[in-house]
Formats: C-alpha cells, structure tokens, sequence
C-alpha cells in the first residue's frame, strides 16, 4: 500500500474549511473536509484517514468531545485541534486527552504543515 | 292712616315695618301683589294716582281696576318667570277716568331663592312723559336696555365721506367689515341686569361698561344691528325710534330691536338701544338664572383650562357649503383659503375661565376675549383640522399644539374641542386646554435616558460576549491567511496554476467581505443612536442576534434549536433594540444552562404568529428554570440571582419590548427550564415597507 493518507479537516465554517483544504492540497495532501464531528464519524473507519485537523467550537460534538471518542477508539490516529481562541485550560485539556498539536487561529502554514508532517510520521509508526 | 290688615301683608311678604312706611312716604305708585295677582299692599301714592283708598283694594285682584283684564292677566305669568317686567299699565281710577302709568314690577325672593311677593312702582306718564318716549306697545315686554356713546362711530360716519357714505348709501348695502367697524366704534355706557344676563355671555354688567356693542352682538344679528344702528345714527335729533324685529335667534324668541339717539341737545352722541323678547326658553327665569351661576362658577373654578367659543357664524357658513354641494371640505379649503381666516377672525372666544387666563398668560378674562386666531398662531393646520371635524359632523377633536402665551413663551397644550350639535340653541363649544410642556419635557428625557440605559446595557453586553464575538470575526481572518498563504505558495512555482490562484483570491475577498459585516454588526450595537421606528423581519433580527452568542452556545456544547416560522408579517420598531432583546434572553439561557451544570443542554428558539396576531418569539431553555421567588421581579433592574453580571439584562428586555407595544413573559416550561416569550404588534399594511 502505497496510498497516501488522506486528511480529514473538520470545521463548521466553510471558508475556513475550504481555505485549509487548498493549503493541504497544493502541499501534496489528499483530504476530505467535513462540516461538523457528526459527518466525519459517519464516514470513520480504522485506516481510512491518516490525520484529522478539527475545529474546537463546532454546534453538536464539540472538537474537544470528538478528540475523546478518537483517542477511545483509535489510538494511533492524530488529531491537530485549532481553535480561535487559546484558553490555557482548554489547551491543557486538549494536550492530555492526547491531541497531536495545538494551534490557534489564523494559522500559520509552517506551522500547521510541520505538525502535519509529524502527526503522519509518528502515525506511520505507532509505538516505535 | 295705614290699617293693620295691609301692615300685616306686607309684614307676611317679608317686609318691615319701617320699609312699609319709607314706601307710604314715596312719591311713586307702590304696589304689593301676592303670587296670584292679588293686591296686598297699595301706597299713599297710590291712593293719590287712583283715588282709590288702600283699604278697597287690598285683597282684590289686579285685574279689577285694568282698563283690559286679558291684558294683565296675560302679563302676569310673564312676570313670575322672568321675574322683572317694565311696561305701561292702564287703570281705572275711581273717578271713572283711566290712568297709564309706566310700571316696573320685580319679583322679591326669599333668602333661598324663592319667589314671595311681586312689587310695582308706578309713574304717571302724564307727569313723566320722558320715562317712555315711545309710542311702540310692544315695549311691554321685559326690555334689555343698552346706554351707548356713538361719538367714535359717528365720527366714522362722517370721515371718509366720500368713499364710505356713497357705499353706504340705499338700503342694506353694509358689507361686513363696515357694519363690524360700526358696532365696534359703539361703546357701552349702561345696561341692564337683563342685558348682562342676555347678552353678558356671562360677564356681569359693569365688565359691559365700556366695551364695544360689537363684542355682545350674536354673529347672526351683526349685520341687521349695525343697520339699525347707522339708520338711529344718521337720524336728526328727536327723531322716532326705529324698530326693527329679528327671526328668533335661540337667546330670545322674535326680540325686537328699537334705537334712537338722545333728544338732548348737550348730549348728542349718546344713543339707546332695547331689545325686547321672552327667553326663548321653557325654563323659568330663576331656574335658569341659578343653573347658569352654576355653571359659570363651575366653569370658572374647574381646575381646567376652559374656554368657550362662538362659532355660530362659521357653522352658519358650513350650513351654506353643505347646501351648495360641498362634501370634501378639506379639498375646499385648499383651494378657498380665505375661508380659514375668515374663520379665525369670525370665530370669537367669548368666555374664558381663570385656569385658561392663566396658561395663556393673560391678566384677566377679557385679554382672551376676540377673535381665536392667536390660539392657533403657532399651529395653522390645526385650525384647519378643527374646521373639517366640525363639518364632518364630529362631536370633539382633540390634539397636542404648541400655542404662542399672550407673556411671549410657546406651550405644548393638550387642545380639546367639544363642539355643539347643529341646532342645539347655545352655540358655544367648549375647548380645554391642558398645558402638557413638562409631561412632554420629562417622557423627552425619560426615553433619552432608556435610550442611555439600553446603550450602556448593549456595551456591557458585548463585553460578556468578548470571546464569542472574538471568534466569529477570527474565523473569517483565519480563512484569509491561510488562503492568502496557500496563494503565495502557488505564485513561487515556475509554472503557477492562475486559476486556483484566482479561486483563491476571491475566497479571501469574500472573507474580508464576511469580516467587515461582522464588524459593522457589532459597531452598530455599541453604537449610541436615537430608536428608529421601521418595518422589520423578525426572522433577521432572530439570525442577526445570533451572530453574537454562537460562539458562547457552541463553546458551552449547548445545542441551539432554531425553528422559524417563514412569512410572517413585519413588526415596527428598532433593530439594534429588538436584536439586543435576543441577545439577551439566549445569554441568560446560556448562562442559566452552563451555571446548572445539567445533561441535557438545549436551547429552542422559535418564531411564530399569536392567535390574537401578534408576532411571537419564543426560547425555552433546558436549564434549572426561574425559582417562584425570583418570578415576580425577573424584569426588574438590577436584580440578578447570578454572582456577576448586573442585572440589568432581562429589565432591559421589557422596557424594550414594552416602548415597541410588546409584552414579554417569562414561565417555568412544563417540561422544565425556562421559558420567555416575547409578544409584538405587526406593522400596520401600509407602513409595510420591510427589506422583501
């Protein structure tokens, strides 16, 4: 397989999710968006996505709550949180429930693009 | 020489001793007739003018000795219910011959007002021809006299000769200004009680003296007064009186006018005028008498400005435009101006109490008396309107105008006009005026300060709503830079691909675009402006407020259920006020569900029309509801159950709600949590003017 992992990018506002799905795209990323946690779940399958970028305030299952049911059910996929304000808590939060990064809006490229990089080498190998 | 019988009656008449022998030593005719006509006291002049001894003629009628019985026995009821009559009376005398006498008889009352006796004094006119000069019988009749100085409208005779007597010249050839300038130049010397209680319009009789004969002529009877008067005046000195009789005129039934200047050579300018008539009234005198001191007492002390108006003379004029066909008065106006000052000039305030005096600044009554034009000096259309209520049949107008004070200051006044009905007899309507200056200044500054207070309320609102506010305006910029990055990157290569580069950048101008709306949305409602009053979708200001709390609802993983009825009819009011309403009610659900801490987290908000029409919004909340304390003083100001925040928000609601003509209610759902609910008026059809 040889295939390369394809990206979900979660966000309710469809400017935002249009603009990171460019980004990835031009960089050489395949990607699906999806316009809240509830759509992204319906189309989960272990292997299918090779990172998810999730917006934290979403209506329905917040990025935060969909970080916890990832880290549940598959350890191995990871999940960059973006949001559009830094609450040191949430941060806090978001880190110990094991998120791979997390980056506040507007989002730079290099940063966003490094910590994609990294998700997906360490994704490629769990537990080494 | 008095026997006791006739000292008795008029002891029982109320009289004393000592005034029955002042009247013994009089040289008039006196006469005490008991209510029924009979004669109770005679006088010594009275025995001398008909021979006939006291002692005959007590307990006799009066109709024995009149030459015609039916004559006075048709005076008599007159006499009681006018109470004063002055005529010529014929006797028998006991010789066999006739004597005629001038009388007055006056009807005496009791302390409480109730008729005793009737009295006559009597002169021979033989002896005193001058008492009455004229031959006319039909003087019988109580007269109201006037005493007038014609000098000021003979010299207006006389001057201008050239241009006004060739005018004047033939028969009823007087215009209007002419006859108005000749009543107005007559000034009064002397009156009557009867012409004060005629024709006074309640003044009494020394406010006649020196007025202007003009200011007491009922409008319907100007022109044919000032013609008998100029034909009095231009008669040589000694001339016969002129007579002249008038239709019934609601004050007097067929009163007949008669004038004639003064025969006495050292006093030329003096003239007199009498008007004879019964009351053209089926109540007594006295009745009427006492009913109108009521009234004018009442009118007078009423803590109410009141003035009255004579406008027989318009309605006379709208009686004459009906007949000619005139259905749209206000059309007729416009095109006939003329008619409106007219009616200002002619329409005449002829009575005005002390509180009306004194708002309009005057001294005292008569500085209001004239024509009503300065009433509406400052409000022209006002006049106008007056008139067309009053053709169109209305029975009262009512609005507010300023109104220029006779001391040079303007007031706002609450003017009510209760006009009389076409053909009621006293053609006055009664206008009060209500000074309402400083109930206007106080809502003036009430509603500045609402306005004051709902600013400060929306500021501190923005301030809670910091961080959601934050993140709906990140979230478009946050679109743009990763855009505008993505742009850069696609420029660098060799071979750029323009078509996404230009995709991309129209994505970004339409985000800057979303941002600069986001932004202008929240100046607008930090922004300090008057309420305006426009026709509005409810179902936008429902999204526009939203905008504001999204990013708290989501941040709180409240799920927002929006359920918006579509084409429901527009509401008038304030945007930024009925939006703030919104706002505030969803932060107080919002905050209500994050302090409860409960599992379900779920606000429903709803839009739909009442069964009584009016537009509803609705938003029930999954929180803890409102505890049945806390119920009764939510809307109140500064009462809050929550550790921050001022209380102000809910409070806030209601008196927005409340200046829209709205209601807002707040329960505990049956389901649990609470729930508002905001009732608004629609908009009126025409004023329908909403953005679809």
């Amino acid at each position: 397989m040889f295939d390369r992992p394809v990206i979900a990018i979660i966000d309710d506002d469809e400017a935002v999710r249009e603009a990171f799905f460019d980004l990835l795209q031009v960089n050489g990323h395949a990607c699906r968006t999806f316009d809240g946690a509830e759509s992204f779940l319906a189309c989960y399958g272990p292997g299918e996505f090779g990172c998810v970028i999730t917006d934290m305030r979403m209506p329905g299952i917040s990025g935060l709550e969909l970080l916890e049911h990832i880290k549940a059910i598959d350890t191995s996929l990871p999940v960059i949180v973006v949001t559009s304000h830094g609450d040191p808590s949430v941060r806090l939060r978001a880190l110990k429930c094991g998120a791979q990064a997390f980056l506040t809006k507007p989002v730079g490229q290099h940063a966003l693009l490094g910590e994609l990089k990294a998700a997906l080498r360490g994704s490629g190998n769990p537990e080494s | 020489m008095r026997d006791a019988s006739s000292m008795d009656a008029l002891k029982a008449a109320g009289a004393s001793d000592q005034a029955t022998e002042l009247a013994d030593f009089a040289s008039e005719s006196i006469i005490g007739f008991d209510l029924s006509g009979r004669i109770k006291y005679w006088n010594t002049a009275s025995e001398k003018l008909y021979g006939w001894p006291s002692e005959a003629m007590i307990g006799l009628g009066g109709e024995r000795i009149a030459v015609d019985p039916a004559i006075h026995n048709d005076q008599w009821p007159v006499i009681l219910q006018e109470g004063r009559w002055e005529g010529r009376v014929s006797r028998h005398t006991m010789s066999g011959g006739r004597v005629t006498t001038y009388a007055r008889r006056v009807v005496r009352c009791d302390t409480m007002g109730a008729p005793v006796d009737v009295v006559e004094y009597g002169q021979n006119l033989k002896v005193n021809p001058e008492v009455w000069s004229s031959g006319s019988d039909s003087l019988h009749l109580t007269a109201a006299f006037w005493e007038l100085d014609v000098s000021d409208a003979r010299d207006y005779l006389a001057k201008d000769a050239a241009s006004r007597v060739s005018e004047l010249k033939g028969e009823c050839v007087l215009t209007s200004a002419q006859a108005d300038a000749i009543l107005s130049r007559i000034r009064v010397l002397k009156v009557n009680e009867r012409t004060a209680y005629v024709f006074g319009a309640y003044a009494d009789q020394s406010r006649m003296i020196g007025e202007n004969l003009g200011a007491f002529c009922p409008p319907r009877s100007r022109m044919e007064l000032a013609d008998l008067m100029l034909t009095a005046l231009r008669s040589p000195l000694g001339a016969k009186p002129v007579s002249k009789a008038l239709a019934s005129d609601g004050i007097l039934r067929d009163p007949i006018l008669t004038a004639w200047r003064s025969d006495d050579r050292a006093i030329p300018d003096r003239a007199f005028l009498v008007v004879n008539g019964a009351a053209d009234d089926d109540r007594s005198f006295w009745y009427l008498r006492a009913s109108e001191e009521r009234y004018r007492k009442l009118l007078h002390f009423l803590p109410t400005a009141l003035i009255l108006v004579d406008a027989s003379h318009m309605a006379a004029v709208f009686h004459r435009l009906r007949d000619a066909g005139v259905r749209d008065l206000n059309a007729y106006l416009e095109q006939n101006p003329q008619i409106v000052e007219l009616a200002k000039s002619t329409v005449r305030v002829t009575e005005a109490n002390r509180q009306a005096v004194a708002l309009l600044g005057g001294a005292t009554p008569a500085d209001l008396i004239g024509p009503i034009d300065f009433l509406y000096a400052a409000s022209p259309e006002t006049a106008v309107r007056v008139m067309n209520a009053r053709f169109s049949g209305e029975r009262s107008f009512s609005e507010i105008i300023p109104i220029y004070t006779l001391d040079g200051s303007v007031k706002e006044v609450q003017y009510s006009v209760a006009f009389t009905a076409p053909l009621e007899p006293f053609e006055h309507d009664l206008v009060s005026m209500e000074d309402v200056t400083d109930r206007l200044k106080a809502e003036r500054q009430l509603r500045k300060i609402e306005a004051d207070f709902s600013h400060a309320a929306r500021i501190s609102t923005l301030g809670e709503m910091a961080t959601s506010i934050a993140h709906e305006v990140n979230q478009p910029l946050s679109a743009i830079v990763t855009s505008g990055e993505t742009t850069l990157h696609l420029l660098k290569s060799a071979q750029p691909n323009l078509e996404k580069v230009n995709q991309l950048t129209g994505r970004i101008v339409s985000s800057a675009r979303h941002a600069s709306e986001i932004v202008q949305r929240i100046r607008e409602m930090a922004l300090k402006r008057a309420p305006e009053h426009v026709s509005l979708h409810i179902n936008e200001i429902v999204d526009e407020a939203l905008l504001f709390v999204r990013g708290d609802v989501e941040a709180r993983s409240i799920q927002l259920i929006k359920n918006l009825e579509e084409g429901l009819p527009c509401v008038v009011g304030d945007r930024i006020q009925l939006q703030q309403v919104i706002v505030n009610l969803l932060m107080n659900s919002i905050q209500a569900i994050a302090h409860s801490g409960t599992e379900q987290r779920k606000i429903r908000l709803g839009t739909g029309l009442s069964a009584g029409g009016r537009v509803i919004v609705s938003l029930h909340d999954s929180g803890p509801g409102i505890s049945p304390k806390d119920i009764e003083r939510i809307f109140d100001s500064f009462y809050t159950t929550k550790e921050t925040g001022l209380g102000i928000g809910l409070g806030i609601c209601q008196s927005i709600v409340t200046a829209h003509g709205g209601e807002i209610v707040a329960l505990n759902h049956q389901e649990g949590g609470a729930h508002f609910s905001v009732s608004l008026p629609v908009a009126a059809r025409d004023s329908d003017t909403g953005p679809y």
